[in-house]
């Protein structure tokens, strides 16, 4: 009971986490089909800034300005790189985010070395929420997972409820159309890429006061974000959170299961054999998984890959 | 006409790589015997991209298990289970690399486009995740090692021997994968890549046509990856990392992935390049960064775009118009990297941790610091004059540079146009058999 409850509370603030980062991408990837490679290295610059800024101002100062350097950033990257490659294709933006995300990484490895930084929570933000079987929960956690979905709320109300919110819509379907009801269209894209890679950002600051801020820090969840995306569904901010629950919550409760493929034909009498084949059979579900993320975004490419909210490829 | 200036530059080349590893230090052999793997890579991972538009980001996968079925056999012929000649290694890798392309190629020619980058990507990382857990065929974390066998009468045990092994692989799999883009499968992939649907209307299946095409290019891989495994003869998990899948797509991209034999060129070239810059400097991954998006930007169509341009649009006569521009531009260039190289190895040193250790023992004064074997003040502005300075010069010569050879281009364009006597004779010749 106790690892069930645990399992769900990880698992659910893990897989928030991962909505703040990737909810950004998708709204970029869903409205402008431009896969930003560099997306996960937004939220580590979004890190560092808050760390910077921390040492400099305040954990609120950082947690203010890292999206809005983050946006900045994005600004530059849309306005000065990518809409200079735009007419080769979307597989040409791809590749230049690629080098953006190497460049990002090794700008920031020039200034902070490549160890750890020391990016810490306020002390007033570090005491236990609750305790759950003698266990004592971190509160910071759940600042996390109410930013995340605070975040969900004004994006979901956004998109949905607003004038801003129809254009965006509308021009990710009929472009052209948008651009001839007078609505500048080069300035809304650079919006979408602006808003997503605040997002990631403001997630970026958040999350780095509470887990390691590191060099690897964007590499961990480069491709994982776009599982996220492609599972949930393209531009789907609801379709990103599902998935990202989905994820969080099936790694957290994978890494402390200790069966294998072994172990269930054992329930057909089939264990022996199983067992003495080895190699597959018998790997443990802890031990794998970090692959289950990849698996399921295999799984939804083959078979549906307009991904579970997506309503077009 | 144009067929003889290529094949006596073929044989120039193979006779340089040929006759190389008698001038070379053993250091050096061993760097062009990892240059001719990354371009075997580079070339087998175009025929997928160039040829067919394939972006796949997963190729380090096929390349890990060639890797690996060689480090399989060669284990095996090291416990005398039976005897297999180290020469013919690669051809496990060539195997298994066709084996896994075709059922993994199978699942990602489903998708095209951006898709089928994800499904690759996907494959790649769930290999990535499963290997280091997988001890009985990926040796855990630590990986498999063995030792090269003997056999033909040679000991490989000497890098000259790998060396012309690997030369003698590379040269047979480019004209193996240059003859394929003219079977009628190697053309069909050109029509994949521009006009699938029509492609489809006229018979073909191009499902089956893509997975062939993918996994012939996952059997050169898994060659590269044989050859890999043979030269250092160990490998673990961590060549299927995304890294590793990265740095063909980058170094294709570079060499320009519409010609053939640019991506060899890129992949030799940036080899080269990460294995002499890594070892003067630290921030090497960023200027290679910094040289692929500059050639995206800039050059699309990448180094072997650039010199197919000038050898279908120029005649000699017409590069005599370029030269003067083209120094110009080149000393802008060195103006440039010269002023960014200076900045950022600046700030390198300046944010080292030996230089904080540095200030504390002098009670937090900037210490000067050393760089380029001379000593710098970090608070005088002098010092930084120095980046700025050549900085502006380049970013002031540098629209003059692109005047003058855009200019310098239109005059030797027309001058390498048919003469016009040549061109009346065309058109009697044209006449006469009419």
């Amino acid at each position: 009971m106790e690892y069930i409850i645990v399992s769900i509370l990880n698992g659910v603030v893990h897989g928030l986490l991962l909505f703040m980062v990737s909810a950004g991408l998708t709204l970029i990837f869903g409205m402008m089909g431009v896969l930003n490679f560099a997306h996960a290295w937004f939220y580590m610059l979004g890190a560092y800034v808050g760390f910077t800024l921390t040492r400099l101002g305040g954990f609120w100062i950082g947690l203010l300005l890292a999206p809005i350097i983050a946006g900045l950033a994005g600004v530059l990257v849309e306005r000065y790189l990518l809409r200079r490659v735009h007419h080769y294709g979307h597989a040409h933006e791809l590749l230049l985010t690629f080098g953006l995300a190497f460049i990002i990484e090794e700008v920031i490895k020039l200034f902070y070395g490549d160890a750890l930084v020391n990016y810490q929570m306020p002390d007033y933000m570090r005491f236990a929420a609750f305790t759950v079987f003698e266990t004592n929960y971190p509160f910071y956690r759940l600042f996390m997972g109410a930013v995340a979905l605070g975040m969900f709320a004004i994006l979901y109300l956004l998109l949905t409820r607003t004038r801003v919110g129809i254009i965006v819509r509308a021009a990710t379907y009929r472009p052209s159309t948008v651009e001839a009801l007078g609505h500048n269209l080069p300035l809304v894209f650079m919006g979408i890429f602006a808003g997503g890679s605040a997002l990631a950002g403001l997630a970026g600051a958040v999350a780095g006061a509470f887990y390691p801020t590191g060099p690897n820090m964007a590499v961990d969840f480069g491709t994982l974000v776009f599982v996220v995306v492609v599972v949930g569904g393209l531009g789907s901010v609801v379709g990103a959170l599902i998935a990202s629950l989905m994820i969080g919550l099936f790694i957290s409760f994978s890494v402390g299961l200790n069966i294998s493929i072994a172990d269930f034909l054992g329930l057909f009498g089939l264990g022996e054999w199983a067992t003495e084949i080895g190699g597959l059979f018998t790997l443990q579900l802890s031990t794998i998984a970090n692959s289950m993320p990849f698996l399921l975004m295999l799984l939804v490419l083959l078979m549906r890959p307009a991904g579970l909210m997506g309503d077009r490829q | 006409m144009n067929k003889a200036p290529k094949i006596v530059l073929l044989l120039v080349g193979l006779a340089i790589l040929t006759t190389l590893p008698i001038f070379l230090s053993p250091n050096l052999v061993n760097a062009v015997i990892k240059m001719m793997i990354a371009a075997l890579f580079a070339l087998a991972f175009t025929l997928a991209m160039g040829q067919a538009g394939m972006l796949s980001f997963g190729h380090a996968a096929y390349y890990g298990v060639g890797a690996f079925a060689a480090l399989h056999l060669m284990r095996a012929v090291e416990m005398k289970l039976f005897f297999f000649p180290t020469p013919l290694i690669p051809l496990a890798g060539a195997a298994i690399g066709f084996l896994v392309g075709i059922v993994f190629g199978w699942l990602a020619t489903q998708r095209i486009g951006v898709y089928f980058a994800m499904v690759t990507l996907a494959l790649a990382e769930l290999l990535f995740t499963l290997a280091p857990t997988w001890n009985s065929v990926f040796g855990g974390e630590s990986g498999i090692s063995t030792m090269r066998a003997p056999s033909w009468g040679l000991s490989f045990g000497h890098d000259i021997h790998v060396y012309y092994l690997t030369l003698a692989w590379f040269v047979i799999s480019a004209w193996c994968m240059w003859a394929f883009t003219k079977t009628p499968l190697g053309r069909l992939a050109l029509a994949l890549r521009d006009n699938e649907h029509r492609a489809r209307f006229l018979g073909f299946n191009t499902h089956v046509a893509r997975t062939l095409i993918f996994a012939i290019s996952c059997l050169f891989t898994g060659v590269a990856g044989a050859l890999l495994a043979i030269a250092n003869e160990a490998t673990n998990y961590t060549i299927f990392s995304a890294q590793a899948s990265a740095n063909v797509v980058l170094q294709t991209f570079i060499g320009g992935a519409g010609t053939f034999f640019g991506p060899a060129l890129g992949a030799a070239t940036m080899t080269f390049f990460a294995r002499v810059t890594s070892d003067l400097t630290r921030s090497w991954l960023l200027y290679q960064g910094l040289i692929f998006v500059l050639v995206m930007l800039f050059a699309p169509e990448g180094l072997g775009g650039i010199v197919s341009l000038h050898a279908r649009k120029l005649r000699a006569a017409g590069l005599r118009h370029l030269v003067l521009p083209y120094l110009l531009c080149f000393v802008v260039a060195l103006l440039l990297i010269a002023g960014v190289v200076f900045a950022v190895e600046s700030i390198h040193v300046v944010m080292t941790d030996a230089y904080f250790a540095k200030r504390i023992a002098a009670k937090g004064a900037w210490v000067p610091y050393q760089l380029f074997g001379r000593s710098f003040e970090p608070l005088w502005p002098g010092t930084w004059a120095i980046p700025i300075a050549l900085l502006s010069t380049g970013a002031l010569l540098l629209p003059m540079a692109r005047r003058l050879t855009a200019s310098a281009w239109l005059v030797a364009i027309q001058e390498s146009l048919p003469v016009a006597g040549a061109a009346a004779e065309a058109t009697t010749r044209q006449e006469a058999t009419a």
